[in-house]
């Protein structure tokens, strides 16, 4: 089998006595695009910083390349791209200045590959930064992580403010990186239309915990909710996911009927994200 | 053939199963014909921006099932001798059937008065 390029074991990390991650396992291999979900505060980015040695974990360990996270080697560093909630400094640089320098720091970065996507998202390398609406921050600080096709992209909520268009263009070049330069992807959204297109694996994390990590497709074929009357209703066969009086979100179904169950529904992963925060 | 199929993310099937299910109509319907060939996955992938992998898993099902045929170094074809034609038109109907009749008990209708309604918006669509 082939190293991760990402790997969580048993990660637990609080803040002033909260917990935010308890005990997370996670593996990301080459060719994954995993799509984070998770309610605000969920403990998301907290999880996406600790794969960057921007925070340790308390308990547990983070492995990028093989290597500990806090301790990573300016080689692995080179190879991880990042895009931030918040979106970067270089105020007061023009486009052009900002990618000269920060082109600097990356080795293997694709001058040809940079300009493409300048002239498609119609940034103008003679703009000053200061002047950029957030949607365009957001296309330069991809550009800037992804144009020298590192091998672990991380993306905290990168295309809230991008345009639909410039959505759909930003995905192909997801699956160019995951597929032809066979990185994985780790990246976080709201935007549950966007990750059914995009991700290959989910990863859903409730109140600090991985609820589930598996690929889409299985997700989608075998979550149910099921509607009952009496709660005695035995799904003892399933992974319940949440419980309720009169329903239950269960995992790992295999197309049997259900004794005493009303309706057995499949759902989308905006229907399956509300129903686990029921 | 890609402006006949439509991609929904929001649905309750996964996106490799709508492809899957469409291109099936479109073979069943006749608007795919035998040797046919489809666009590469990649080109499939990008037109609906989608997971190059969903494409593949639906194409790679067709292809298990016999409806599509895929030769070293050459397009993947609609495949030939697709065996019973009418028992799959029908088949693809029970979905919306099922559907159909689960409403129609929920609004406590009778059988007769839907296999009526059926016949009257029929003659209202020719």
């Amino acid at each position: 089998m082939t190293q991760p390029l990402l790997c969580y074991q048993n990660v637990c990390k609080s803040y002033q006595q909260r917990q935010i991650l308890n005990d997370v396992n996670l593996e990301i291999e080459p060719g994954m695009v995993v799509g984070l979900l998770g309610k605000n505060g969920a403990g998301k980015t907290t999880l996406l910083r600790s794969a960057l040695g921007l925070l340790t974990p308390e308990q547990g360990n983070v492995y990028v390349f093989g290597e500990k996270s806090d301790q990573l080697s300016a080689q692995s560093k080179a190879r991880i791209g990042y895009v931030a909630q918040q979106t970067f400094g270089y105020e007061g640089f023009k486009i052009a200045d900002a990618l000269a320098l920060h082109r600097s720091f990356y080795p293997d970065w694709d001058c040809e590959l940079e300009n493409k996507w300048l002239k498609r998202f119609d940034l103008d390398p003679s703009a000053a930064i200061n002047n950029l609406s957030i949607g365009q921050r957001q296309t330069l600080a991809l550009i800037m992580a992804m144009a020298y096709r590192p091998q672990l992209l991380i993306l905290d909520e990168p295309v809230a403010s991008l345009d639909p268009i410039a959505r759909r263009e930003f995905m192909g070049d997801l699956f160019d990186l995951a597929l032809d330069s066979d990185s994985g992807i780790l990246f976080s959204s709201h935007i549950t239309s966007d990750i059914e297109r995009v991700a290959s694996h989910i990863a859903l994390i409730k109140d600090g915990e991985l609820l589930i990590m598996d690929e889409l497709d299985l997700i989608r074929d075998t979550v149910r909710k099921i509607s009952f009357s009496d709660s005695g209703i035995d799904l003892s066969a399933y992974n319940v996911l949440n419980l309720q009086k009169n329903s239950a979100i269960i995992y790992g179904y295999t197309g049997d009927t259900i004794p005493g169950a009303i309706a057995t529904n499949t759902l989308s992963l905006e229907q399956l994200f509300v129903e686990l925060h029921g | 053939m890609l402006e006949f199929i439509n991609v929904n993310p929001n649905s309750g099937d996964p996106i490799y199963k709508q492809l899957h299910e469409q291109i099936v109509r479109l073979i069943v319907g006749g608007q795919l014909a035998t040797g046919d060939e489809l666009p590469s996955v990649r080109k499939i992938a990008d037109h609906f921006a989608v997971n190059p992998m969903t494409v593949s898993r639906a194409i790679g099902q067709l292809v298990d099932q016999g409806w599509l045929e895929r030769r070293r170094g050459q397009a993947t074809r609609v495949a030939q001798n697709i065996a019973q034609q009418s028992d799959q038109q029908e088949a693809l109907l029970y979905k919306a059937i099922d559907q159909l009749i689960q409403q129609t008990k929920q609004l406590d209708v009778p059988q007769t008065t839907l296999v009526e309604l059926i016949k009257k918006r029929w003659e209202l669509e020719q």
